[in-house]
């Protein structure tokens, strides 16, 4: 509590020095707090006033939940107003400066975040029957430095089997829902604990590291590779593991993931699903009419605590995502892709292999990435190596599925350089035999039999 | 020579160097491709047991270099012991995959050593049917040696034991064999020092490769033995033998895992005793030259019994010494079939160990079985040097396939060479006079100059190539004698005979011999589809991704160097079966109660049990199959804790039924099987607990583990891995009493304030008289 009044204080001070901020008001704040899955989506409507009447520039938005993985900003007439990060995390909190798009006393802002691991098993450790069971804990009102009039809260769980929750009137619960409020008036800077405590069925996956290759070919093709190590992190197996039970009953192991879906782009080709002891031949694959549809199951149903690791790969036809005119080339790819539904991916990197003799690379990430260093690899009939780009990305979820923009010059006489090695290789071949077996290497002379 | 015929010469030798290289490409492609079917039909993986831990060693000197390979020292194997991998091992698999996987790598081709390992065998295939090609060119003509070369790419023999994905030592020994004969068989002719050099570092190949170089440096001094006694001495022998005897020791002795054994183990001695041998009787060839008749038959009496007694004395005082170690076990098994089932089970319970069938003669080698006796006859009609030891080597070769069905190996190439021979000389005979002039002459025109130099020292003694004198009696007028009728029906038979033996070596590589054994594939019966049972991998995958990484796992020795090679984890027993009593350890832990077992886990640190059980599936390769060898291994070291007699009922039966016997019944193989196995209905109308691969309901059907706990069970529970606990986990808790105490935790409660009642959620309705729902 000590920190809370210190930054209480801290804040005031800021609020003083400050005095546009000082009449601020929000007016009406809706929020939509999913957490059916793993993932806590919030989703907010916020109505702010400017008391005095005076256009409203600039609003401070604070987030909670750690871990924050995904913010957006949306006003109401469907423009984004410009956001900034504040500093770095101070107790837990990330703080952002939202710049409006237009001036106006009343506007409304739509922001939906998403972050990670924030929900978590309780208790951490269940037996195989055990329904697996949830908590989260956040904050009951909005957050913020402004007086908030009136708010409602709105819960969404996976399921209606609830078993303790913040009970702070008014509030209904609703099968699967919890609405909290209107609460009126609510001072800025009030901290309240929200509790929910239920169960949770939904795959508890955590994809740990995601490489994720793209190779390059100018005879039209794309070669997409994504290693994956994945973990179940729901709660813990505790005890052993029946494989009657799993079989004969089909409410054991409900929080066991068993199979999952990956969609990959329409026109992927060639898939292959396997790790280092082979091909995992247990998996589908669907043609969809805009995507290919891979219902992957690991070798071994996946209970809490328990890993796996493959690679997963596929070719497209570069027509679709590299552009060109003359020498100039532009790839557009998603940075990472699909893996399952409500994905979280720890750390990402990814890594783009482009032709031999590629040059002027430049890199447009779609959002803030961690460029790593630049380097060459060498594969098939490679004189000079081609350049690699590669950059990572931690805590990622599926709202990070975006396009990155990488151009570089190419000309296209070197797409010759390789046939035509191989070429002069087997010509050079034939003329050495050519010259080797006219020749007489033998130390003594013989006398040429007729 | 004009100038004329010189062309035409020039151009027949063209036509047959264009045939020869075309039929040997076909041969080479037919062979590679014919060992696909595993690929095709599953995928790029590694077959079986021994092949994982080749693959596995390959990978490792690819990882770490050359050096650190020689100097592995394997702390995953034969937990507590580790094994010094590189002083254990033939290196030359590695050796050449490793540096094929190099070479490409400066290339910039970025292969996976996986799939090198894979098709290594079927590469190496081709070179074997070169290699063959060549020596039975040597031994008889280039026609002979075309049909040996197609033979050998085919033949189910061979494959057996070089698919694509069976990543063993035999894949390319048999290469380095056919070629270190051909070699030898041409320095013999030649007695030229360059020839037997080459034999020898081919040796060296085949020494670094196979552990059965033996055979080679056994046949070649018997080749010589026999040639000295048929006093077929000459100082080209004297010149190949001694070359080819002293580097190929030198060399051999470089390989860490034979080290000394070529001159202390009974193996070799034979070896130096021929080259001992052989310098003697050139000493004496020398001496008389030199001394007249009388003084040398006089030293050749006395100095031959005196260098008899003194050789024998000296390998018997030696023998007893211990410096020259008796025949090992495993070589007496070679004499004495029934050696092994008394005294090393171990050996015996290794079904490529047993001896024979005749069936499988057939199944290996088909036709040529039958043709191979021909060609023999041949080559004892028309005997040489070079033929002598054709000859010794199909007879040694007959006899050992005959003992264990895995030399059938060393047999195959032989009787491809014999086949070759009696199918060349009966095409000699029956396509010679229809055919035009030319193609007359292409046949001949290539082996002109061999017959000529044979038949100058033959020509009184042996009949000429490409007559048959059986058949040719009957018609005075020899060349021309047989009908047109008769050669075009002969000549179809042998057609449709090849034609059947294609289509059966095809046959029998599809459905035999392309398993890869860790993938099983059924069809179901039903719909016909075909279903891949992956339970292997899926068990060691778990292995691998759910366990400590140094942790430790029993499993019967079979499965050793698969979990070593899969999942990567410690093992306590595989493949590499050196250690008779740590095994017999494991199947004491396997054979014996519970409770006694996990004494003997926990003195060996052991984690994780892993049994193979086929029940549900019907898979008859299962652990409960192999128990009587664990029961047997095990009796064979502790007599007093496990008899074999008890694992029988009194009918003398093995069965694990109600009537079976109560050791069998509790052991720990049997409960780690059978573990809810009881519960379990495999179909609606059979009774609960009955197991397909044996048709028996079992007899032990409801019990419990008290020291291990179920860890992990596959699909079809083909494998099942459980854990051993840990002493505080099944005993009455340890701890001390103030500590019992729950700390208290961020426990939340749901009354607050206003509500004090604690309430129970789904409370039972509780009416009098009548039961509670729920």
């Amino acid at each position: 509590m000590e920190t809370n009044w210190i930054l209480f204080y801290v804040t005031l001070i800021c609020l003083i020095i400050n005095p546009i901020t000082a009449e601020i008001v929000n007016k009406n704040v809706e929020r939509n707090l999913d957490i059916a899955s793993q993932l806590v989506k919030t989703s907010y409507k916020i109505q702010v006033e400017e008391t005095a009447g005076k256009p409203l520039k600039e609003y401070e938005f604070i987030v909670k939940d750690p871990n924050l993985s995904f913010i957006s900003v949306k006003d109401g007439f469907n423009k984004r107003p410009t956001i900034e990060k504040r500093k770095e995390k101070e107790n837990g909190l990330t703080r952002y400066k939202i710049t409006f798009a237009s001036n106006a006393p009343q506007q409304t802002l739509l922001i939906e975040t998403v972050s990670t691991k924030n929900i978590l098993p309780y208790p951490s450790e269940i037996k195989q029957n055990d329904k697996q069971l949830v908590k989260y804990v956040g904050g009951l009102y909005y957050y913020s430095y402004y007086l908030t009039q009136t708010q409602r809260l709105n819960v969404q769980l996976s399921s209606s089997n609830i078993i303790a929750h913040t009970q702070v009137r008014p509030f209904a619960v609703m099968s699967n829902k919890i609405s909290y409020g209107p609460y009126e008036n609510v001072a800025k800077l009030t901290d309240d604990e929200l509790f929910v405590h239920y169960e949770n069925q939904s795959p508890f996956l955590t994809v740990n590291t995601l490489e994720r290759t793209i190779e390059v070919s100018h005879w039209g093709n794309i070669a997409v590779k994504e290693e994956i190590q994945m973990t179940h992190t729901g709660a813990k197996l505790k005890g052993s593991f029946s494989r009657y039970d799993f079989q004969k009953d089909g409410r054991s192991g409900q929080s066991a993931v068993k199979s999952y879906r990956t969609y990959l782009p329409a026109s992927a080709t060639g898939v292959y699903y396997r790790d280092t002891n082979g091909n995992i031949s247990t998996s589908n694959m669907n043609q969809m009419r805009d995507s290919v549809e891979l219902d992957l199951r690991p070798r071994f149903p996946l209970f809490g605590g328990w890993k796996t690791q493959y690679v997963l790969g596929y070719n497209v036809p570069s027509y679709e995502y590299l552009y060109n005119s003359d020498d100039d080339y532009v790839l557009k790819m998603y940075v990472i892709d699909h893996i399952h539904d409500n994905m979280v991916i720890d750390e990402a990197v990814i890594t783009i292999i482009l032709p031999e003799g590629s040059s002027n690379i430049k890199l447009e990430p779609p959002y803030s990435i961690e460029r790593r260093p630049n380097s060459l690899v060498h594969t098939y009939l490679d004189t000079v190596g081609r350049p690699v780009i590669s950059f990572s990305q931690s805590n990622l979820v599926e709202n990070h599925i975006a396009e990155f923009t990488l151009k570089y010059k190419f000309s296209k006489v070197s797409l010759l350089q390789e046939p035509l090695l191989v070429i002069g290789f087997i010509y050079i071949i034939f003329l050495l035999t050519i010259v080797l077996l006219r020749l007489d290497f033998s130390i003594t002379s013989h006398s040429h039999k007729d | 020579m004009n100038r004329g015929s010189k062309i035409l010469n020039s151009k027949v030798a063209g036509y047959s160097s264009l045939i020869t290289f075309a039929v040997l490409l076909i041969a080479w492609i037919a062979g590679f491709s014919s060992r696909l079917f595993a690929v095709i039909r599953f995928e790029s993986i590694i077959h079986e047991f021994d092949p994982w831990f080749n693959y596995r060693a390959t990978a490792y000197m690819v990882q770490h270099g050359w050096y650190k390979f020689l100097n592995w020292f394997d702390e995953r194997a034969w937990y507590p012991l580790g094994r010094i991998v590189g002083g254990t091992v033939y290196p030359g698999l590695m050796i050449t995959s490793g540096g094929i996987h190099y070479l490409l790598h400066i290339l910039n081709i970025p292969v996976h050593i996986r799939d090198i390992c894979v098709f290594l065998a079927p590469v190496f295939s081709g070179l074997t049917s070169i290699s063959t090609y060549l020596l039975t060119k040597e031994l008889w003509s280039p026609g002979a040696g075309l049909f040996a070369a197609s033979f050998i790419a085919i033949v189910p023999g061979y494959i057996s034991r070089s698919v694509a994905g069976s990543y063993d030592n035999e894949g390319i020994a048999i290469f380095a064999l056919q070629f270190t004969y051909f070699l030898w068989v041409r320095s013999v002719k030649t007695g030229s020092v360059f020839w037997s050099a080459g034999a020898a570092i081919s040796y060296f190949y085949m020494v670094s490769a196979w552990g059965g170089y033996v055979f080679i440096i056994n046949l070649i001094p018997l080749h010589v033995f026999m040639l000295l006694i048929m006093g077929r001495y000459s100082p080209r022998l004297l010149t190949s033998y001694s070359t080819f005897y002293i580097l190929g020791l030198l060399f051999s002795m470089q390989i860490p895992f034979v080290g000394f054994q070529p001159i202390r183990t009974s193996e070799h001695m034979a070896a130096m005793g021929v080259f001992v041998l052989l310098m003697a009787v050139a000493a004496l060839r020398h001496l008389q030259t030199v001394l007249s008749r009388n003084e040398f038959k006089k030293l050749f009496i006395v100095g031959g019994l005196l260098s008899a007694v003194l050789v024998f004395v000296a390998v018997v005082v030696l023998t007893m010494m211990g410096v020259v170690a008796p025949w090992s076990g495993r070589f007496y098994s070679l004499w004495d079939t029934g050696y092994a089932k008394i005294h090393i089970p171990i050996i015996a319970s290794v079904s490529e160990h047993q001896p024979t069938t005749w069936f499988s003669f057939f199944f290996d080698l088909h036709i040529l079985v039958c043709a191979f006796p021909v060609g023999l006859w041949y080559c004892v009609k028309r005997v040489n040097d070079e033929r002598v030891f054709v000859i010794l080597y199909a007879i040694s070769a007959v006899y050992f396939a005959g003992v264990m069905v895995r030399l059938m190996l060393t047999l195959t190439p032989v009787v491809c060479m014999l086949a070759g021979v009696a199918f060349s000389g009966l095409l000699d005979v029956f396509l010679q006079e229809d055919s035009s002039k030319r193609l007359a002459n292409t046949v001949n025109s290539v082996q002109e100059i061999d017959e000529q130099e044979e038949s100058l020292e033959k020509k009184s003694l042996y009949d000429k190539a490409g007559k048959l004198r059986h058949r040719t009696k009957h018609d005075p007028t020899h060349e021309t004698g047989i009908s047109s009728n008769l050669k075009s029906i002969v000549i179809l038979a042998v057609l449709m005979i090849l034609m059947m033996f294609a289509v059966h070596c095809t046959w029998v590589t599809s459905n035999a011999y392309s398993s890869p054994s860790i993938v099983l594939a059924f069809h179901n019966s039903q719909d016909g589809s075909r279903n891949i049972l992956d339970d292997f991998r899926e068990a060691y995958y778990w292995l691998s991704q759910n366990t400590a990484d140094d942790a430790r796992i029993m499993s019967w020795w079979d499965y050793g160097y698969q979990i070593a090679g899969m999942a990567n984890r410690t093992t306590l027993v595989d493949n590499n079966t050196w250690n008779n009593s740590h095994i017999a350890l494991v199947g004491k832990a396997m054979s014996s109660t519970e409770e006694k077992s996990y004494e003997i886990m926990t003195s060996l640190d052991v984690d994780y049990v892993l049994v193979i059980f086929g029940g549900v599936i019907g898979y008859s390769g299962d652990d409960i199959n192999k128990f009587l060898w664990m029961v047997r291994i095990a009796e064979g070291e502790h007599p007093k804790d496990i008899k074999e007699s008890d694992f029988f009922t009194d009918r003398g039966e093995f069965r694990v039924d109600a009537e079976g016997a109560p050791a069998l019944l509790n052991c720990l193989m049997y409960k780690l099987s059978y573990y809810r196995f009881g519960e379990l209905k495999l179909d609606y109308r059979g009774p609960s607990g009955y197991d397909r691969t044996r048709n028996a309901v079992i007899g032990n059907k409801d019990f419990e583990l008290t020291y291990l706990e179920e860890a992990y069970t596959t699909e079809h529970w083909l494998v099942r891995i459980y854990r051993v606990k840990k002493p505080f986990e099944f005993n009455r808790p340890s701890l001390k009493a103030k500590d019992r105490l729950i700390p208290p935790t961020n426990f939340i409660s749901r009354k607050n304030l206003k509500r004090r009642k604690g309430l129970i959620r789904n409370r039972p309705m509780v009416v009098k008289g009548k039961r509670t729902l729920k």
